[in-house]
């Protein structure tokens, strides 16, 4: 019984965490039709800005604080002087966010060096849960993660800016006529993609090693989570990352990390083949 | 653009012609001696291509600032392979084409060493390569100044029998090296007597390590055996300590370099023991003095690892080797390294006359506060390359 409820346990830290880092990304590519590839180094930009901030003497909550913040005017700042003028080329998204990408992380070379560091761990302890201690940290990202998504289904679901969102997104032309600033929500949207890569990345920072390449091991699984659980909505991406985190965590538990990786992108593969939309698809209008 | 008139034209090519048709002495004391380093300085693995770089410059400076080779100076031409074994090849290409260079130097990864070994044999360059690997790299133009698997783990692993226990589990990344190195430690440890609870690796990027710390801790294994390099070794050390890992088990780390202190946090990642051809805090007048003279160029704060002194060590091997042959070029070179003995900060050290690889002292150390501390020096440790 115990074994069996760790197996849970680590599955469902991975999930959440998997969520927590697709969620910005599916926001933006589900809902703005961007493939942004620079997502992974939103990440990176705000576990460095709790790095900053420890260095110059803050805490790590101050960091927490400010990493989404920062980031998402980062985002803001990216969306108006590259994105907002390829709106309509899909394909030179994928080309743009990669320019973004490595522009990001060439930066955070010439201005950290290459090496790893790494932040200081808070809420330092462990508690006995299921006969094994557990650290506190990962239930606190876990929670983390949880608000994050049922506020990002408040706002996009309960609140006006929500309703006019979605409404651009099913038809922009009419929103516009509406008299919606479609700019201006753009603008929003895609700062609140960012936003939440930035907080993905300060709340992961404690957990991994800060690298200017530590973005692409998340952005592959994440892209995976949002093709396998479908475009256009955001219940879609936390579905495929539910399959994809707990498939991972799960096989790596059972067999071997090794076969993990292999039994996730072939089953990745079976289920873009059956369904091609993803397994929650919008028809039409609903979000 | 200046127009060029006939007559100007007329007199670089008299000149031209004059260069090729007197023929030059084969050692001319005033050309330089040029030689080629690929090495990431980009794309991942930039840190091991800066370690590197910083023994070659001193290398070449000492050299040069004591008259140079047979009074020709040595220059140092740098590539940056990008940490990518195709752009290993084009670089070593055009090093060996356009720039004529006498030796190669580089590169880190087995992958990019490899790719470039066809174009070095059919080049007759010598390739100079100075980081630890799996071993098996034999070739009449290649030659390692870097440790293989059995000068890390013969002692290593006595010494977790001693300060541990018997039991072993052995983590590593995905590809050649880790596998080589388990492949060798775990003969090592079944004929001690001792047992391997466990072996398995792991695929690059990988950021989640709960399953398979559960899976070491539930082994019960007294010693992990470690062979994940850069980033990810962080990663998972972080995480491991979370769990509470290490109150239990002891980690042998393969493949360390003082690069990986600092990055685990403060208080982080003790008690670790390796195996090292040079430990930067040795209290070792040589040491001492090669490390004061790294930061003199470098700086107080850079971190000084074995790489840098193998690097080093490369350099000073050229010196030598040309010095003994009393001529100046690639097959000269290779006939004077092979068997030579080179003075370097922790030693004599020999490169072997049929395998290309260097026996050197070898010491035992462990991670201790925010540095490597010495345990004990193992003396001189002779490779088994593989060459046979």
């Amino acid at each position: 019984m115990a074994v069996f409820a760790t197996l849970i346990l680590d599955a469902s830290n991975y999930v959440l965490i998997l969520v927590l880092v697709a969620l910005g990304l599916a926001i933006v590519f589900g809902l703005m039709n961007v493939i942004n590839m620079a997502h992974g180094e939103f990440l990176m930009l705000g576990a460095y800005t709790v790095l900053v901030v420890e260095n110059v003497g803050g805490s790590y909550w101050l960091g927490l604080i400010l990493a989404p913040v920062v980031v998402g005017l980062i985002g803001l700042l990216i969306e108006e002087v590259v994105i907002s003028r390829i709106y309509h080329r899909f394909l030179d998204t994928i080309l743009a966010t990669w320019g973004i990408s490595l522009l990001l992380k060439q930066a955070i070379v010439l201005g950290f060096g290459p090496a790893s560091f790494s932040v200081s761990t808070p809420l330092d302890t462990s508690v006995v849960l299921f006969g094994a201690p557990y650290p506190v940290l990962r239930l606190f990202i876990m929670a983390v993660s949880l608000v994050v998504v049922v506020f990002t289904f408040w706002l996009f679901f309960k609140t006006r800016f929500g309703l006019a969102a979605r409404g651009v997104i099913a038809n922009r032309d009419m929103a516009s006529c509406l008299g919606i600033n479609t700019r201006l929500l753009d603008r929003l949207t895609f700062s609140y993609g960012a936003a939440l890569a930035g907080l993905a990345g300060a709340v992961l920072a404690p957990l991994i090693s800060i690298d200017p390449q530590m973005g692409l091991g998340f952005l592959v699984p994440a892209f995976l989570s949002i093709l396998v659980g479908g475009l256009g909505t955001i219940t879609g991406p936390i579905i495929g990352a539910g399959l994809v985190g707990a498939t991972d965590n799960l096989t790596a538990t059972l067999f071997s990390p090794v076969w993990a990786q292999l039994v996730v992108f072939v089953a990745a593969i079976i289920v873009i083949r059956l369904f091609p939309r993803g397994l929650v698809y919008s028809r039409g209008r609903e979000l | 653009m200046r127009k060029q008139t006939r007559r100007q034209f007329l007199g670089t090519s008299a000149a031209a012609t004059a260069t090729f048709a007197f023929p030059m002495p084969a050692i001319l004391a005033a050309e330089n001696i040029t030689i080629g380093a690929v090495q990431p300085f980009s794309g991942g693995l930039e840190l091991f291509g800066n370690q590197a770089k910083l023994g070659l410059e001193l290398a070449m400076k000492e050299i040069n600032d004591a008259g140079g080779i047979m009074g020709s100076k040595v220059e140092i031409k740098y590539e940056d392979n990008k940490t990518d074994p195709k752009t290993s090849v084009e670089r070593t290409t055009s090093l060996i084409r356009r720039d004529n260079v006498l030796a190669i130097s580089g590169p880190i990864t087995s992958s990019a060493r490899d790719a470039m070994t066809p174009m070095i044999n059919r080049m007759k360059t010598p390739l100079l390569y100075a980081t630890n690997y799996e071993g098996g790299a034999c070739s009449r133009y290649l030659f390692g100044f870097n440790t293989v698997p059995n000068q890390e783990l013969e002692k290593l692993v006595p010494a977790m029998f001693k300060n541990a226990g018997n039991s072993f589990y052995m983590f590593g990344a995905d590809y050649v090296w880790p596998q080589k190195m388990f492949e060798a430690a775990e003969g090592l440890v079944t004929s001690m007597g001792g047992t391997v609870s466990g072996k398995e690796f792991t695929p690059f990027g990988v950021k989640e390590f709960a399953p398979v710390i559960r899976r070491i801790k539930d082994s019960g294994a007294k010693v992990l055996l470690f062979a994940l390099p850069g980033a990810d070794s962080i990663t998972f050390i972080k995480q491991a300590e979370d769990f509470g890992l290490f109150e239990d088990v002891t980690v042998g780390f393969l493949g360390f370099a003082e690069t990986y202190l600092g990055a685990f946090g403060e208080g982080k990642g003790q008690n670790m023991w390796v195996t090292v051809p040079f430990v930067a805090s040795s209290k070792d007048a040589a040491t001492v003095d090669f490390v004061s003279r790294i930061q003199a160029a470098a700086g107080k704060d850079v971190p000084i690892s074995h790489y840098v002194m193998t690097h080093y060590n490369s350099l000073i091997a050229v010196k030598g080797a040309l010095e003994k042959a009393g001529k100046i070029d690639r097959e000269s070179l290779i006939d004077g390294m092979e068997g030579l003995t080179i003075k370097t900060p922790t030693g004599d050290t020999v490169i072997g006359a049929k395998d290309h690889h260097v026996t050197m002292n070898m010491f035992l150390a462990k991670t201790e506060g925010t540095g490597l501390a010495t345990v004990e020096a193992l003396g001189q440790l002779a490779p088994k390359a593989g060459c046979a």
